[in-house]
């Protein structure tokens, strides 16, 4: 009897502090609906960390300091059911327009979107659409082949040391990117590639970095969200080329340039889109034409004329003279997998599970 | 001179636990507004909005029940393991091996009726979770190995070895390459209630959760395994059957966390990927234990500790709080649990010293 | 060319062996006392916060490095408050405090992540680091590594010759019999947790200043519960832990200078290698070592005398 009496008191207290509290937030909300747009994003890695979200951030950023926006995120969330519930949170909060950053958010989203159909929802590196539902990407293979000619320009040892997360499409793809700028520039360039596991471990990362290094490699690139690989080579005195951001302050000595994610522009003409009432779902896939990737300032330890062809490549591919993957291309096993003069589609590039001719390490 | 000292108690005292329980979770609440307020925060608001997310609307509820389920699964699982004084630190591998069981039977079955397929699914998730708790089991009888560090490793190996299936063998042709299996099919999918969000599988808890409560309350292992667990020695002595009732425990305890897996990959996911594994596993830890390692109280646990997580994220989108606040909030939950366990197990008095 | 890999390995192995060194030499003096502390992954990730922030707020690795040991010791501080104040079970705490460290660590250094600080670089032995194999691989390394070689045989004399070592042993073996011999079990026990704990917050410490310069989430990987599993293989030998950290750290850069190399194995796998030879090495140790060499009284809470 007792023990149920006290059963029977917490639940008296807990449904007390609930019905308190929800009480007390509800006159807030009501006058925060103002005409405000209000702009949810959800990130697959805390933000602060110079990678994938850090640039996602830096977009939103952009867009909250805009009249009439707010935005708000919430970061670290496990694709899957977690992801839903905060995409579910924002939409019953009545935000205008959600931003999920990592493809495994792609079904979650869908499950959303179809409960919310005046929400506008856009999923980043995915493939699935709906009425209220659209997805976007950025060609970073653009940039990534760029960053590859500077590489194939500024090894000696002709061995460029790779530090990669996981196994998947966009990381491959941009692997192979680099490979062919790189061999664009110097054709018996080869790239090694480690895999991490882990979008930020520095300890591994730099482990990594110097396993690359122990076998001959004298510029090491990442894919990994922290700069400890651009260390690594600095502490060696070799070169390094970044990813994400910016890196040089992290490695002065080594750092030669890196492919840089600009969101920032893309975020404000969505946003824009929804505001005017003009927003369609489409698949975007922009790249160094739309400024959403980019190559960050040349280091001038690389000669000028390197700097020159590497800008003129950026150029053609930006008014779509040229691309990165045009054949013929073979893998690592000299199988052709892309036809003489074709270019690869954008299926064939999204799909993108082997390695071409001249990288070596497995894609599992 | 007056001193304290501290006397065993016969019977740890029931009715304080309660008291016990909520002065932990003022507790932690308190130092938790003092770290809030050391980034920034408004602590009074972020706790309001802790409690809005959890507990303040019947979604936030349903979402909490629907993150309860695999915690209780997990958390009954710990508990059984408990009981004996084996301290089953490998819920989050036992867990990964059951999704990986069902998955194997879902992908391979995929045509079968529901009413075949879903039973076919829970059995193998049950031996694969099993088989994970038992080998460590039998390390540990046969070769005295600590269960604590082998059942830790397992976890890293169980989620390596799912990363291994979703990258390589079972990576879905039409998913471009993204380390996830085919979506199940429709009738590997247990179907969720009406039109909530929450899945049948909550009738596994209750289930799960009842037939333990008879087997510890009525049942001569149930008997036998709390005896055990209170004097390994004295039991032995017994005749009881120690070396058993551990493997007993460990399969259980395994195939429960197993049962978890099963649920999150078919009812909630649809289908296996990296991203099932949360921590489920550690956070069962902290339930069993703030549960003294009874269902009924694991239940509430279980329900509470998911508001927790649900209320974090709530928290996150309003204040920009960083995600590894719930970690804190669990430790010092159980650290605070821990010292109070002190006032049921003894009893303070004061003594002169001469 | 292949020794240059497998010097470059043994170095690599040394270095990425040497916080796990550190962490399992303060958990082998804390369970030496009779404590047992699985906390060790969250007090070495709070030392290694503590050691970054130090060393970015005040220009110095070395006090950063002793603030990170001093960090760790806090944090173990909690740990024996529990246990030794409040009674409260071991197992329980202790990975309690995991928990709650990490996701102290990881939310207080929320603001740090990606940022440098100051650190350690590598400083080669005058003369001993020109020696063929040894030199490059043992004396080619920073000073905290240098610092770690001292730590085991100092702490093997420790508890071999001086009345404090042998009061420490005979608290953790027959705590009832060492207090009616006089000694305070408490006391000994509340040196063994702090100390243990400030060795422990040394290897995070090392991690954040001298394996990488930077701080991010996380930053530890499960390196602390490698550890623990360590004391067990090293015997609770101080000077046997030295093998089985430059083994561990051995496989972990192994593994990844396979893949270097080409290598078709999948990289998941590969991933297990650590993992699965701490389980490997820990169930032979336990085997063959009959158990004689645990401390008697290890994990178990000594209740108060009537």
């Amino acid at each position: 009897m007792r023990k149920a009496l006290h059963w029977l008191a917490i639940l008296m207290i807990i449904s007390m502090g609930m019905f308190l509290f929800s009480c007390a937030e509800k006159p807030e909300e009501l006058s925060k609906k103002v005409k405000e747009l209000q702009v949810g994003f959800v990130y697959v890695s805390p933000i602060g960390d110079a990678g994938w979200s850090y640039a996602h951030d830096q977009g939103r950023r952009i867009i909250d300091a805009m009249d009439g926006v707010t935005t708000s995120f919430v970061e670290a969330v496990p694709e899957g059911p977690d992801s839903e519930r905060v995409m579910l949170n924002m939409a019953r909060k009545n935000y205008d327009l959600i931003f999920a950053t990592s493809y495994g958010y792609m079904d979650p989203m869908l499950k959303v979107a179809k409960q919310f159909p005046k929400v506008v929802f856009m999923h980043c590196s995915g493939f699935k659409k709906a009425k209220n539902m659209g997805n976007y990407f950025g060609r970073m293979y653009q940039a990534r082949y760029l960053s590859g000619m500077v590489a194939g320009a500024m090894t000696q040892t002709k061995t460029l040391g790779y530090v990669a997360a996981f196994p998947i499409p966009e990381v491959i793809r941009g692997i192979n990117a680099f490979a062919l700028g790189a061999q664009a520039v110097n054709p018996d360039v080869e790239v090694r590639v480690v895999w991490t596991k882990t979008w930020y471990d520095p300890p591994t990362e730099k482990e990594a970095a110097k396993s690359l290094l122990d076998v001959g490699a004298d510029v090491i690139t990442q894919h990994q969200d922290s700069p400890s690989a651009q260390e690594a080579a600095q502490e060696r005195g070799v070169y390094s080329v970044g990813y994400n951001s910016d890196m040089s302050k992290f490695a002065p000595k080594a750092h030669l340039c890196a492919p840089i994610w600009n969101w920032g522009p893309f975020y404000k003409e969505i946003l824009e889109q929804v505001r005017q009432g003009k927003w369609e779902s489409k698949a975007h896939w922009p790249g160094l034409d739309g400024g959403i990737v980019d190559l960050s300032p040349i280091s001038s330890m690389v000669p000028v004329a390197v700097q020159k062809r590497v800008l003129n490549k950026k150029d053609e591919i930006a008014s779509g003279k040229t691309d990165v993957f045009v054949g013929p291309i073979k893998d690592q096993d000299g199988k052709l997998r892309i036809a003489k003069g074709k270019a690869a589609t954008d299926q064939e590039l999204l799909g993108m599970t082997y390695f071409v001719n001249g990288v070596i390490g497995t894609t599992q | 001179m007056v001193g304290l000292r501290i006397k065993k108690r016969q019977e740890p005292l029931v009715w304080s636990s309660c008291l016990v329980l909520l002065g932990a979770l003022a507790l932690s609440l308190a130092v938790s507004a003092v770290l809030l307020a050391i980034q920034g925060k408004p602590p009074v608001k972020a706790i309001a909005l802790l409690l809005e997310g959890a507990f303040g609307s019947l979604w936030a509820i349903e979402d909490c029940l629907i993150k309860a389920v695999p915690i209780f699964l997990c958390s009954l699982g710990v508990a059984v393991a408990f009981r004996l004084q084996i301290w089953n630190i490998g819920a989050e591998g036992q867990f990964a091996l059951g999704a990986i069981g069902a998955t194997w039977v879902a992908l391979r079955f995929p045509d079968l009726p529901g009413f075949i397929l879903l039973p076919g699914m829970l059995t193998m998730a049950f031996v694969a979770g099993g088989f994970w708790g038992l080998i460590p089991a039998l390390l540990k009888l046969h070769m005295r190995a600590n269960e604590i560090i082998v059942t830790l490793m397992f976890n890293y190996l169980a989620i390596f070895f799912l990363d291994f299936l979703v990258y390589g063998p079972w990576k879905d042709p039409v998913s471009f390459g993204f380390p996830m299996t085919r979506e199940f099919s429709a009738s590997a999918i247990v179907g969720k209630i009406g039109n909530t969000g929450l899945s049948w599988g909550i009738l596994l808890c209750f289930f799960s959760g009842f037939a333990i409560w008879v087997f510890f309350r009525y049942t001569r292992l149930g008997y036998e395994i709390k005896a055990s667990g209170e004097n390994i020695r004295a039991a032995r002595y017994a005749g009881l059957p120690y070396n058993r009732l551990v493997m007993l425990v460990m399969v259980l305890s395994g195939a429960l966390a197993g049962w978890a897996g099963f649920l999150e990959a078919s009812a909630t996911i649809n289908r296996l990927q990296p991203g099932i594994i949360v921590g489920y596993g550690y956070t069962a830890i902290v339930v069993a234990w703030l549960a003294r390692l009874s269902p009924a109280y694991i239940g509430i646990a279980s329900f509470l500790l998911a508001g927790l997580r649900v209320g974090l994220e709530n928290l996150q989108l309003e204040l920009q709080v960083p995600a590894a606040f719930g970690g804190i909030m669990e430790g010092l939950i159980l650290l605070t649990v821990l010292a109070g366990s002190l006032f049921i197990d003894y009893r303070i008095e004061l003594r002169k010293k001469s | 060319m292949k020794t240059d890999l497998l010097l470059s390995l043994l170095a690599a192995a040394v270095q990425s062996g040497t916080p796990i060194l550190y962490a399992t030499l303060g958990e082998i003096f804390t369970e030496k006392s009779g404590i047992l502390n699985l906390g060790v992954e969250g007090i070495m990730i709070i030392g290694a916060l503590a050691a970054f922030v130090t060393a970015k707020f005040t220009g110095s690795p070395i006090l950063g490095f002793f603030i990170g040991g001093c960090a760790g010791a806090l944090l173990a501080g909690v740990h024996g408050l529990v246990c030794l104040g409040f009674q409260g079970n071991q197992v329980v705490s202790g990975l309690a405090l995991t928990i709650l460290g990490v996701g102290l660590a990881n939310y207080l250094g929320t603001p740090f992540i990606g940022q440098t600080a100051p650190g350690f670089t590598a400083v080669p032995v005058p003369v001993l680091s020109k020696i063929p194999v040894l030199g490059s691989v043992f004396f080619n390394h920073d000073l905290l590594v240098y610092f770690s070689y001292l730590v085991p045989p100092v702490m093997w004399l420790f508890f071999r010759y001086t009345r404090w070592g042998l009061g420490l042993r005979a608290v953790g073996e027959y705590p009832r019999a060492a207090a009616a011999g006089g000694l305070n079990v408490v006391s000994y026990r509340w040196a063994g947790v702090l100390a243990g704990g400030y060795l422990v917050g040394l290897g995070g410490a090392y991690l954040s200043l001298a394996y990488t310069h930077l701080w991010t989430n996380g930053l530890t990987a499960g390196r602390g519960w490698i550890a623990v599993a360590l004391v067990i293989f090293a015997f609770w030998h101080p000077m046997r832990a030295i093998a089985g950290a430059y083994l561990f750290g051995g496989v972990m850069a192994f593994q990844l200078r396979l893949q270097a190399t080409g290598t078709h194995i999948p990289s998941s796998l590969l991933l297990m290698l650590p993992y699965a030879l701490t389980v490997i090495v820990l169930v032979l140790s336990s085997w063959k070592g009959l158990g004689s060499e645990a401390p008697a009284a290890l994990g178990v809470n000594v209740e108060p005398a009537e």
